[in-house]
């Protein structure tokens, strides 16, 4: 056994007290997602299930009723992943570049250029929203998939932008000036000595920018139609929706199946996050 | 050819002019220093030469040929950097065949080339290795052979060897002179040591505040220093300047207990001029203990010293004239017994006076 001091105990209780208040709600949904309707009424809400059944998983993935439909979350998923794949690549890959730009290639404005950027991070989204609506409208893009997807990536690229600026600035611009010499170009340089060290800012930004575009409610209820509703929208209107009474294990069950793919990417990339977050702090 | 033309070249940062009007001609095949303290403009001019900086006005030629708004890839120039650059997650052998790459050399032609470099850097077994593998030396050796690569006209050395340890410093130095040597390619090299500018250099150009001060041969630039800066700047211990006043063309010195007047090389420009009062200059190995052998060469004086700084090979006394340092360079068994009352002999023949006011050389 090894000594522990009792400063170390009181450090360690207290960890263990926050971590219990983070973690009892996660615990509460799971366990009621996988009890019947029956035994939330009747039974404790922090009870272990009696017997555990898929019913309302299942429920609320294929049949679950959001507003006038009855097809469960299944399709909305499939919508966010159509907005949210193209949405993160494409702002990721403008961020890398214009990243490195502002970064290595001093030009007239550039300074200016990144500061506009800064502001673009600091925009509220309901100050955008009827603009971009007209915006959207006027490029035929209003509804579709398409058109969530030139907001996220306009609104991303500010946050991507300023990863990568922030990332680049500390790669030493002799590189750039052998690389010069060497006879390498604007893309080349690119290719060949920046994108080689980007992996951690890369992991940052697709995390970044994958729970972002993945939760986002606002511009996915307002710029959204019909048959393009993001999962967050679905989920606000499942819960919304009742026929009989509150069905809590579908709802719990739901709202899981709405969080699960941000959660999946943090513990299977999490460590690049946080690494990516302090490599820009010491310069290698 | 590898020849270089640097005519009436200025550089402005906004409204500060760092460059004030450079005019340099460097030979094919000639090894050129560009030397001066931090700030004075030495690195900008590399990079302008390179292509890197914008040239705000003036020319550049190579060859004959105007390059001054050539982009870097276009010239025919490699540079090695003081950080080294190298391509962190390339390995050696690609950080050397990189230029060749970028330029289309197809890859039997590259690999021949870095066998061959390698070779000749003898680090032919380290190709494999990533620059984080590699120790100071050898990393400054691979970056030699990036430049080598491309066998360019000219090769840019930004201060190479100040990241290595004193030792490394003068082996690498003999390395780079015998590199020069055998490949015979014009070399810019700029460096704030100037040990390394005298014994590498065919000509120094000594810059300070954007302006050239002098260029010349080593000998040149320390007997015959075009100012008070570039006396100051070249060699080690310091030239001894002494603020004296002037008797009829000859300068006055208080040394010890005696009043001196010396006639030195320049009494007749000084006598010209009107002057009152010089600087007199006179490097510490002009000051020695007495030499029986050349003693009709020296004038005798008993001088105190306060401190001696045994160097090894010989020992600096320091003490007074005129109340001002002065550094003596003597013998390790004279600088035993140096102290108060000491017998020495100053040689005139290379003394040097610069204006008071102007610093300027009086000749």
């Amino acid at each position: 056994m090894v000594n522990v001091s009792p400063a170390r105990l009181f450090i360690y209780t207290l960890l263990l007290f926050f971590a219990l208040i983070y973690l009892v709600p996660l615990y509460v949904m799971v366990v009621t997602s996988l009890k019947d309707i029956e035994e939330i009424r009747t039974g404790n809400l922090l009870a272990l299930p009696d017997h555990v059944t898929l019913f309302a998983w299942a429920k609320a993935w294929g049949s679950a009723c959001t507003g006038s439909e009855c097809a469960g979350l299944a399709p909305f998923f499939w919508n966010s992943v159509k907005v949210v794949v193209p949405a993160v690549l494409i702002s990721t890959i403008i961020g890398a570049l214009n990243g490195y730009a502002l970064a290595k290639w001093r030009f007239r404005g550039s300074e200016l250029m990144f500061g506009a950027l800064l502001f673009g991070c600091f925009i509220p989204f309901q100050v955008i929203l009827l603009p971009m609506a007209r915006l959207l409208a006027e490029l035929g893009l209003a509804n579709t998939v398409p058109g969530l997807v030139l907001v996220h990536v306009i609104y991303g690229v500010a946050f991507t932008t300023l990863f990568f600026r922030n990332f680049y600035v500390g790669v030493p611009t002799e590189l750039v000036r052998a690389a010069q010499l060497d006879g390498a170009g604007f893309f080349a340089i690119f290719r060949h000595i920046f994108l080689p060290v980007s992996l951690p800012i890369f992991m940052v930004t697709l995390i970044w920018q994958f729970t972002q575009i993945w939760n986002d409610f606002l511009f996915g209820v307002v710029y959204s139609g019909p048959g393009t509703q993001p999962i967050t929208v679905a989920l606000n209107n499942l819960v919304n929706t009742s026929v009989g009474g509150k069905e809590y294990n579908v709802d719990m069950a739901a709202a899981l199946i709405a969080a699960a793919p941000t959660l999946v990417i943090y513990v299977v990339a999490g460590k690049y996050f946080v690494r990516g977050l302090t490599a820009g702090a010491v310069k290698g | 050819m590898g020849s270089l033309s640097i005519n009436n070249v200025t550089k402005s940062f906004g409204s500060t002019q760092v460059l004030k009007g450079i005019n340099i001609d460097i030979a094919d095949g000639e090894f050129l220093i560009l030397v001066g303290p931090s700030g004075c403009g030495k690195s900008t001019l590399m990079n302008m030469i390179a292509g890197l900086e914008s040239v705000t006005s003036g020319e550049l030629l190579m060859a004959g040929k105007d390059v001054t708004h050539q982009s870097p890839k276009d010239r025919d120039i490699a540079m090695v950097f003081q950080s080294y650059a190298l391509y962190p997650t390339m390995n050696v052998a690609r950080n050397i065949s990189f230029g060749l790459e970028m330029r289309k050399v197809p890859k039997p032609e590259r690999d021949r080339v870095v066998s061959e470099v390698a070779t000749l850097l003898q680090i032919d077994h380290l190709l494999d290795r990533k620059p984080s593998e590699l120790s100071g030396g050898q990393r400054q050796r691979v970056a030699m052979g990036r430049a080598l690569a491309r066998s360019p006209e000219v090769f840019l050395f930004d201060e190479p060897l100040s990241n290595l340890d004193a030792k490394l410093r003068v082996e690498m130095r003999t390395e780079i002179k015998k590199l020069h040597k055998r490949l015979g390619t014009t070399i810019v090299y700029v460096t704030h040591d100037q040990i390394e500018a005298m014994t590498l250099a065919d000509r120094i150009a000594v810059m300070k505040d954007g302006v050239l001060q002098q260029l010349g041969t080593p000998a040149e630039i320390y007997d015959d220093p075009a100012n008070q800066f570039v006396a100051g700047f070249m060699g080690s211990p310091a030239m001894n300047f002494i603020d004296c006043p002037v008797v009829d063309g000859q300068v006055q010195v208080d040394i010890g207990s005696q009043r001196h007047q010396f006639e030195l090389p320049c009494s007749d420009a000084i006598r010209a001029g009107g002057y009152h009062r010089v600087v007199m200059g006179l490097r510490p190995e002009m000051i020695t203990q007495p030499k029986p052998e050349s003693a009709e060469h020296g004038v005798a004086a008993v001088m105190d010293f306060e401190v001696t700084e045994p160097m090894g090979a010989d020992t600096l006394g320091i003490g007074q004239w005129s109340g001002q340092d002065i550094q003596a360079r003597l013998s390790p068994e004279a600088g035993l017994q140096a102290g108060a009352n000491t017998p020495i002999q100053i040689d005139l023949s290379k003394a040097v006076a610069f204006d008071p006011a102007s610093g300027a050389r009086i000749r």
